[in-house]
């Protein structure tokens, strides 16, 4: 009976839970029974290189594609076996920024920010407008409401991306590679973004990158997903602390950012015969 | 209509049928809540789709009705018919000719548009963010351009009619020395109200062909800006053959009906 209230608590803590996620695509098993939680508060990383699953894993995540099997519990909710309509309803929750903004490009940037709150609020216009400009002054780009995405750059368009992402106010934020092609400024400004959404606003964030000095600056915890002869196993799961101590060849490798090492970047000599001779 | 709207979201895919059934399913829904509707979205695109199509279908509009004219003033006139000029111009016009033509210039400008401009907010993810903000593009993108073509569709019809129309009296009028008025007594008595409204449905029935089709291959773009490329060659060749098959059905339905 002790137990039960912290039994409890726990499971409320828990905004997001992976168990057993399979996912294969054409024979080849990319998520191969993934399982991991999200606490509420946390920033978790998940990382991983090029090809190992990580953008597969976000669209199940949140809710664009089904996997072969498992489960995705979202606010307590398996969203793998939920109809669309109260897919609809989690989504509402959680704000999605996509790895190149996905911005409307016949909109305005304002016009972007407004449109979740357009679809899915009654209130007043004015107030929307207010919304969108008190979005835009978080993601430090006030006064840009009328530019249109074409017009302003690519670091621009991933901070309103982010405004767009959190106009609704979501209690949990994914985010795709949201430092990738930035120059390292413009990366420490996107990871202060996710900072200040994450500890002042108090979003939960799950957000995937390959960039490991981002990666290290904003989590609070991290996973790393593999590749090669270990594809879709996790690595490693842990603070950051816990991750750089790791002895792991493979996740020491790709930390380190190292050419040589057990991350294969060519077939095996067998493997390469194999291919050859269109025998693998 | 929200039982309807969930029960064919299950089973969405990506199925032509499936798009028409939850198009209609919105817009029986939007009887209800007009907010489902967008108006503001399909005014714009009634703008785009429509109004701006104005000047083109006039053109091939004003042709038609000089060639109509002239080719039956040369058989018309061995026979000494002349005065059946008018009739016949505007008989072929609002049966056929009209629905027909306006509805090809408006898949060339209009339909492949809504497919290259959907097909390419495919590629830029800009379709996912839509349903990850759990907003549906069938709702946001497709309805309001469905409501403006069928709305459109059959008002430059009678637009592009009275232009052909007016391209046959320049003809009459210039090189037949026709009376004005004989010519607008022949070309707006003959026709009796059923043939206005036999080219109406036309118009109807291929606006929501243009529409379904250039929205249907839009939302299912894959491989990029090829894949764009290659939705929007299918949208116009595929329009263009379910027109012209549509409308030899309802010619011989309203052979037969009438």
């Amino acid at each position: 009976m002790k137990n039960t209230p912290k039994k409890t608590s726990d499971s409320s803590d828990i905004i997001l839970e992976v168990r057993d996620l399979v996912q294969v695509f054409n024979g080849r098993a990319v998520l191969n029974g993934l399982n991991f939680k999200v606490r509420r508060g946390e920033t978790f990383i998940i990382m991983g290189g090029s090809g190992c699953g990580k953008t597969t894993l976000l669209r199940i995540l949140i809710g664009a594609q089904k996997p072969t099997s498992g489960s995705v519990h979202l606010f307590g909710q398996d969203i793998t076996q939920l109809d669309p309509e109260s897919l609809d309803k989690i989504r509402l929750r959680f704000g999605m920024n996509f790895q190149f903004g996905a911005l409307f490009q016949s909109m305005t940037v304002g016009e972007n920010i407004a449109l979740p709150l357009q679809e899915h609020s009654r209130v007043d216009p004015s107030l929307i407008e207010m919304v969108v400009k008190m979005k835009l002054e978080l993601v430090g780009l006030t006064g840009f409401e009328n530019f249109k995405p074409s017009e302003i750059s690519g670091g621009m368009r991933k901070r309103v991306g982010l405004a767009r992402a959190l106009a609704l106010d979501p209690e949990l934020l994914f985010s795709d590679e949201p430092t990738s092609g930035l120059d390292p400024v413009m990366t420490a400004v996107v990871d202060q973004l996710t900072l200040d959404s994450t500890r002042k606003i108090g979003v939960t964030a799950v957000v995937v990158s390959h960039d490991m000095t981002s990666a290290f600056r904003i989590a609070t915890r991290m996973l790393m997903l593999g590749s090669g002869p270990r594809q879709g196993e996790i690595v490693a799961e842990g603070t950051p602390q816990e991750i750089r101590d790791n002895p792991d060849p493979f996740l020491q490798q790709f930390i380190r950012g190292e050419a040589d090492g057990p991350i294969p970047f060519r077939l095996s000599q067998d493997d390469y015969l194999k291919h050859l001779l269109g025998d693998g | 209509m929200k039982f309807l709207v969930r029960l064919l979201r299950r089973n969405e895919g990506k199925g032509y049928w499936v798009l028409n059934a939850r198009i209609y399913s919105f817009l029986l829904w939007g009887l209800t809540n007009p907010k489902v509707l967008s108006p503001g979205s399909t005014l714009s695109q009634m703008l785009r789709i429509g109004v701006q199509a104005l000047p083109m279908a006039s053109l091939v509009a004003l042709s038609v009705g000089f060639i109509l004219a002239m080719q039956a003033s040369t058989e018309l006139g061995k026979l000494g018919a002349d005065s059946f000029i008018p009739d016949l111009v505007s008989l072929s016009l609002m049966r056929e000719l009209g629905p027909l033509l306006i509805a090809i210039i408006v898949v060339g400008r209009s339909g492949s548009a809504v497919t290259a401009e959907i097909g390419t907010m495919k590629v830029n993810e800009e379709i996912e963010a839509l349903r990850v903000m759990a907003i549906s593009p069938v709702r946001y993108l497709v309805v309001p351009r469905y409501l403006a073509l069928v709305i459109m569709l059959p008002i430059l019809t009678i637009f592009g009619n009275c232009i052909g129309l007016a391209g046959g009296w320049a003809v009459c009028a210039g090189t037949l020395d026709m009376p004005t008025s004989f010519y607008i007594k022949h070309a707006v008595d003959r026709p009796e109200l059923w043939d206005l409204y036999s080219g109406l449905i036309k118009s109807v029935v291929f606006a929501h062909i243009i529409i379904t089709i250039a929205c249907h291959q839009g939302l299912n773009v894959e491989d990029g800006a090829q894949g764009v490329g290659r939705a929007t060659t299918n949208s116009v060749v595929f329009s263009i053959l379910w027109i012209i098959i549509s409308d030899a059905i309802l010619t011989g339905l309203f052979f037969f009906v009438s």
